[in-house]
């Protein structure tokens, strides 16, 4: 549309990012991501307290920062999306029970969405015809 | 992208070669999202996280809480503890927190330990701006249950009745919940604990075991 507006460069860079995007379950892994992000970002309990109560404690900080490795894993190592998925939503059903109700509800849901696109995402498919007509020749 | 209905938009031939073989035809060959696929794993996700939800709901499961960062209210109708433990403390906020305002980062604060706690009513708000997100639990014969619980707070009110309460204690010497204050700070303990109507303001909550019978969670425009 306003590509020619733009220069090259930034043209060049757009075009790599959307192909880097195009090989991997981009969304899946971004969302776990930012699951795994929110639910750290709601746990503010001081770690005296949490090492007073121990691994139970622990394991709210564990689970949400395995599952923010999850996603960035699922983002740069898409070959093993699989088992990173299938961990990454063990880990968000079990934030539910460590982690302040899965970062009240939010983080949970974003981590299973999350989870679910990478599992269900499959490379080297044929374009959707929506996208064939407005790709440019 | 990933959320349109594309599952007739090809058969499912296609073989699964992961990124080296769409090389030479690369420019069109987009990885995408299978919704049957994606459902054999969000069906039975949904099917696992409902069931949590329904017994952490009756009480079956135990949640526990780690929180804080925005002062929330507590309110309850009852309170019945066993093991209490009461001293003052100094909280620090994350760095940088918005919260900060002119305190410096810190909140000067009540750390009051139960060991076992039993809480009527429970009503927990959070003000997000605007709204409350407001949590409610334990009504009637199905009360809130709660261990190790520790809040961190900067009013507390109710009608409060103790056993066996020493007043005074160094903070550092306390035994009867099993959490130790800071050397040379003020302190109380009691064997057991009743308060009625509590009010409390905290800035964060930790429980070992928290059991929410009956839990509701909703947006609301009133707090507690």
């Amino acid at each position: 549309m306003s590509a020619d507006a733009r220069t090259d460069d930034s043209r060049d860079l757009r075009e790599a990012f959307r192909q880097w995007r195009a090989h991997r379950p981009f969304w899946g892994g971004l969302l776990l991501t930012l699951a795994g992000a929110e639910i750290l970002l709601t746990e503010k309990a001081s770690l005296k307290v949490v090492l007073h109560i121990g691994m139970q404690g622990l394991a709210g900080y564990l689970l949400p920062t395995m599952m923010l490795l999850c996603g960035l894993l699922i983002l740069f190592n898409p070959a093993q999306r699989l088992f990173y998925s299938l961990l990454g939503i063990l880990l968000s059903l079990g934030t539910w029970l460590t982690s302040n109700l899965g970062g009240f509800f939010v983080g949970l849901l974003l981590g299973a969405v999350g989870s679910c696109l990478a599992f269900g995402w499959l490379p080297d498919q044929k374009p959707r015809r929506r996208l064939l007509r407005r790709e440019p020749v | 992208m990933a959320s349109s209905p594309d599952a007739t938009a090809s058969n499912g031939s296609t073989p699964e070669t992961p990124e080296s073989g769409s090389a030479a035809n690369g420019q069109d060959r987009r990885g995408r999202v299978r919704l049957r696929r994606a459902a054999v794993m969000a069906v039975p996700a949904t099917a696992v996280a409902a069931g949590l939800m329904i017994l952490t709901a009756q009480g079956a499961l135990g949640v526990q809480f780690a929180i804080s960062g925005m002062p929330f209210t507590v309110t309850a109708t009852e309170l019945n503890g066993t093991g209490f433990e009461q001293f003052g403390g100094l909280d620090n906020m994350a760095e940088d927190s918005p919260n900060a305002g002119d305190t410096g980062g810190q909140v000067l604060i009540v750390t009051s330990a139960i060991k076992n706690a039993t809480l009527d009513h429970l009503c927990q708000s959070v003000d997000l701006g605007g709204t409350n997100l407001l949590i409610t639990a334990g009504s009637g014969a199905n009360k809130v249950q709660a261990s190790h619980l520790t809040t961190d707070s900067t009013e507390l009110s109710g009608d409060a009745s103790f056993d066996n309460i020493e007043i005074g204690n160094d903070a550092s010497t306390l035994d009867k919940a099993g959490v130790q204050g800071p050397k040379g700070v003020f302190s109380q303990q009691a064997d057991t604990v009743r308060i009625a109507n509590l009010r409390q303001t905290n800035y964060a909550t930790t429980a070992a075991v928290f059991k929410l019978p009956g839990l509701k969670l909703r947006f609301s425009d009133q707090g507690c």
